[in-house]
């Protein structure tokens, strides 16, 4: 599924989105990267629809999210939080079955297929084993995860990850980095992910957005876009990149 | 200069508490006191001269009109001045006086002190009512009220008659009240407590709420189903009981209270007799169901008495082969207020013509 | 964690709640001042269907189905109605105070149908006018919570001060209405469910039914809306729609209970939190086990209020005497299942 951003405007309290011709390639994982308050998760909002999008602003594979109606646009779109703004203490199975909500009408209740679908997702993370543990007593990496699920199982062709590394620790940023691999990879999702890191950037995206002050400075695959004097304008700091082991190593 | 200053200050001082204190001629004057004991056993000194009255007890307003000590009321109650029928009858002088309480009974005490009066009487079912208006008013209150016995009424009057001087008077009408009541007991006989008929009332537009004593009702030669029951406001005389409760009497007769304007009445005899909960009461299958004067907890002396009248002639309709309310009513309205056709006019406003089955 | 499969568990406590509130209403049909023995219940209550109709004017047969068991069914309805418009608003609001009286939805109905019985009479029905004030209620605890309409202890205040507004302008009605009307009114404000007559509860209990199936039917979608508005957007829901058709359908139950039994405080604040003590918070279970519950709650409460004294209680001071002690002890501890 290719996504073409064509005209952007988002503002807010003293804050202004504004992209041109931004292209997601499909069946890839793009990460957005750039400095706090750049608009990396105001962007995934408005893609997301968390935050009113206008027409003729996106469009997936020619049509326009904004005329899709909600659950028409959850069964395309997937968007995954940085934490969930609260939870009762659910099962983390009823807690992913919430992602059928797409697919069901105002008063149904899942059915036995949408269960199925929601343990699949869960395997598909690699959380089988949890799936009757109450969602608040997992660590905060297997709440991600469960994040992820609950996204998969709307069965979308495009995720929204926002910042799903941040506050992990490095065994499990890995995991989740390598699980997107292997959605854009075997499943062939498009993927868009915010991220902090530069090394993660580098060694898991196909390409990378850089965005600075709502507007987005450099686009492309990281082995041609990633110069140090980019880094410099976008985060207003000398930074050396560093090849080390096969891998790009950012020096601040 | 802060000495002199000081000095100033003693002396405001001393001179606002002079002013604080009462005058001295008056304390030190001997005022002839009367000492009565009210309802709650308080007992009460007023002046023996009692010039200017506030009563905030339909019931004592009334006694003291009959007692023909009209001229001392200084004031009505809320409920005299707006929902009573029968005060403005027997006391048209009553229009002018200036209304010293609000819907709830309570006093408004800057108007009460304005009026200046000797003695105040007030309702003992109000918790220490009588204590607070006597704290601050610093007047003498007496706390009186039937609730629902003969005995009470006669010694409220007594009370009524020395406390405002027409003691005489007071003595006529006690009389003249037992002298009736004798009467009735003599013509219906000794009726066996076995045999009297056992009757329910449904007063205060409730089917539900219903005095635990009503004298009226044992006078005339009959039993209250709901007599001994425990109030469920201790002070008065009211109580609410079960739906079940009524049919578990199965009571002869049911009365209804209504002392309410045809149109006003929540409970209608019309009501009962088409209730289908209440098909199997023998008095709903037999239609005695009837109409009563009744009391709001406060009584007119000279209706209460009608009262028991008509209640003897409903209950024993043999033993009071002429009975005509109306003339009985006047007769006995003369008596106590000196009118003529006074009792006509309530019986008019009420429709108490349908009240005695033909 | 629980021993034995929790669906298991469940699946008694399910069946055990459901089951309850019709032994429940089997025993309340004997209890009752007048005293009807065992047999002469079964012998009425088996002629009244054999024959169809309710008994030959009996006193047994009146007192059973045209007394007692009005009663005892407004008890059944109203429990539920409380029980489960009180869950729902706590699942939408994810929190543990809210409740019809937090949103001002009690005292809104008891104005609306107060000035409808004062106003209009006892032949109108009162169920219109507690509706369209209870919704008014809603509508402005919504508008003085405002922006901050997410913060619970903002909807919690706005809705103190709406349930206040409502009660003076009870008072107010009160003060102005003749002292005829005003005993009934104020035994009426208590709570009670002495006056279930057939007539009131011809148009009230299918409301009630109307209302818990429907809120039953969005037992599921409840749980979605619980994640918050941005993140139930993303997963396809229409959050605002759905949110007021929630809210709508809990105000008219409660509004619909209200206008007949009067305010019964503190059903929406314990039943369902002593539901989510037994079964989780996920509201699939919590809805109808609420609704059951509640039910078997409130005609116990009644069975009480009716047989413990000479006298009848009001119901609302039962249900107050074991709610606010109930909210003290919530308010200090945090359970499991709440964040």
């Amino acid at each position: 599924m290719k996504i073409l951003v064509q005209r952007l405007d988002y503002a807010y309290d003293g804050f202004r989105l504004d992209i041109d011709s931004l292209g997601f390639a499909g069946g890839r994982v793009t990460s957005i990267v750039g400095p706090n308050g750049a608009g990396k998760s105001t962007f995934l909002k408005c893609a997301a629809s968390v935050l009113p999008l206008d027409r003729g602003c996106l469009f997936v594979d020619e049509r326009d999210l904004a005329a899709l109606g909600g659950r028409e646009r959850a069964r395309l779109i997937g968007y995954v939080p940085q934490e969930p703004a609260f939870s009762f203490n659910y099962e983390v199975r009823d807690y992913v079955v919430m992602g059928r909500a797409a697919f069901l009408s105002v008063f149904s209740s899942p059915s036995p297929h949408d269960v199925r679908m929601a343990e699949e997702a869960l395997h598909y993370v690699g959380l089988e084993g949890c799936s009757r543990r109450p969602f608040l007593e997992l660590s905060s990496g297997e709440r991600r995860l469960v994040l992820i699920a609950r996204a998969l199982a709307q069965e979308p062709e495009i995720l929204l990850l926002d910042e799903p590394t941040s506050f992990l620790d490095p065994r499990h940023e890995v995991r989740i980095m390598r699980l997107c691999r292997r959605l854009a990879g075997e499943m062939g999702k498009t993927l868009i992910v915010t991220l902090h890191s530069l090394e993660m950037a580098a060694k898991y995206s196909d390409a990378i957005v850089f965005m600075k002050a709502g507007r987005v400075v450099a686009f492309g695959p990281p082995g041609e876009i990633l110069t140090e004097g980019l880094l410099r304008d976008v985060y207003d700091l000398e930074m050396r990149i560093v090849d080390c082991a096969g891998q790009k190593f950012f020096v601040k | 200069m802060s000495r002199r200053r000081g000095s100033t200050l003693l002396l405001l001082a001393a001179l606002l508490l002079l002013l604080c204190q009462e005058p001295a001629g008056l304390r030190a004057r001997e005022i002839p006191r009367l000492a009565v004991r009210d309802s709650l056993g308080r007992r009460v000194e007023v002046p023996a001269t009692v010039r200017r009255v506030i009563s905030l007890e339909p019931e004592i307003t009334r006694i003291i009109v009959a007692l023909g000590g009209g001229d001392k009321l200084v004031s009505v109650d809320f409920f005299l001045r707006h929902f009573d029928h029968l005060f403005s009858v027997v006391f048209p002088q009553g229009r002018d006086l200036p209304v010293v309480s609000n819907q709830a009974q309570d006093l408004n005490f800057e108007l009460a002190l304005r009026l200046r009066p000797d003695v105040l009487f007030s309702s003992p079912s109000e918790f220490q009512s009588a204590e607070r208006i006597e704290r601050k008013l610093r007047i003498p209150v007496a706390a009186l009220a039937s609730t629902g016995r003969f005995e009470n009424l006669l010694q409220e009057i007594g009370t009524v008659g020395r406390l405002i001087g027409r003691e005489n008077r007071a003595r006529e009408l006690a009389e003249f009240f037992r002298a009736k009541i004798s009467d009735i007991e003599l013509r219906i006989g000794r009726v066996p407590a076995a045999a009297r008929p056992r009757v329910y009332l449904a007063f205060w537009g409730s089917l539900l709420r219903t005095p635990v004593a009503y004298d009226p009702v044992d006078a005339a030669g009959a039993v209250n189903c709901a007599a001994g029951l425990l109030p469920s406001y201790l002070g008065t005389a009211g109580t609410t009981v079960r739906l079940e409760d009524i049919i578990r009497w199965d009571p002869d007769m049911i009365l209804i209270q209504g002392n309410y304007l045809p149109e006003e009445r929540a409970v209608t005899a019309a009501g009962i007799l088409s209730d289908a909960r209440l098909a199997s009461l023998r008095a709903v299958r037999g239609r005695r169901v009837h109409y009563t004067f009744g009391f709001w907890y406060w009584w007119d002396p000279a209706l209460v008495l009608v009262e028991t009248l008509y209640l003897a002639r409903l209950l024993h309709p043999d033993r009071f082969p002429r009975f005509d309310l109306r003339q009985e009513g006047d007769a006995v309205f003369r008596e106590f207020y000196g009118l003529d056709g006074a009792f006509t006019k309530l019986w008019r406003l009420l429709d108490c013509d349908d009240w005695l089955p033909k | 964690m629980m021993i034995g499969s929790p669906s298991r568990k469940t699946g008694w406590l399910a069946a055990a709640a459901f089951v309850l509130p019709v032994v429940l209403l089997l025993v309340s049909l004997n209890i009752g001042s007048y005293h009807i023995p065992l047999k002469s219940v079964w012998t009425t209550v088996v002629g009244a269907l054999s024959s169809g109709r309710a008994g030959a004017g009996s006193p047994e047969a009146d007192i059973l189905f045209r007394i007692r068991l009005p009663r005892l069914l407004l008890a059944l309805f109203a429990g539920a109605a409380l029980a489960v418009s009180g869950a729902s608003l706590q699942a939408l609001f994810k929190n543990p105070l809210v409740f019809e009286f937090s949103l001002g939805i009690s005292y809104g109905a008891a104005f609306g149908a107060a000035l409808s019985l004062v106003f209009l009479g006892r032949g109108f029905p009162p169920q219109l006018a507690a509706f369209a004030f209870a919704v008014l209620a809603v509508v402005l605890v919504l508008l003085i919570a405002g922006k901050s309409a997410s913060q619970i202890v903002t909807i919690l205040l706005a809705g103190i001060i709406v349930s206040a507004l409502f009660q003076a302008f009870l008072s107010f009605v009160e003060f102005f209405a003749n002292p005829y009307a005003l005993q009934s009114l104020i035994f009426w404000l208590m709570g009670s469910l002495a006056q279930a007559v057939w007539k009131d509860l011809a148009l009230t209990l299918p409301l009630i039914a109307l209302g818990v199936i429907v809120l039953v039917l969005l037992r599921w979608r409840m749980n979605v809306l619980s994640l918050g508005d941005e993140e139930a957007r993303t997963l396809g829901v229409n959050v605002k729609w759905e949110k007021i058709l929630v809210i709508a359908v809990a105000t008219l139950t409660t509004a619909a209970a209200t206008s007949v039994t009067g305010v019964i405080n503190w059903m929406g604040l314990i039943v369902p939190h002593l539901v989510r003590m037994m079964v989780g918070a996920d509201n699939r279970k919590v809805i109808p086990l609420s609704a059951a519950f509640g039910a078997s709650l409130l005609l116990v409460a009644d069975d009480i209020a009716r047989s413990a004294a000479p006298f009848e209680i009001p119901i609302g001071i039962l249900t107050s005497a074991v709610g606010v002690p109930f909210f003290i002890v919530l308010l200090k501890k945090s359970g499991r299942v709440w964040q």
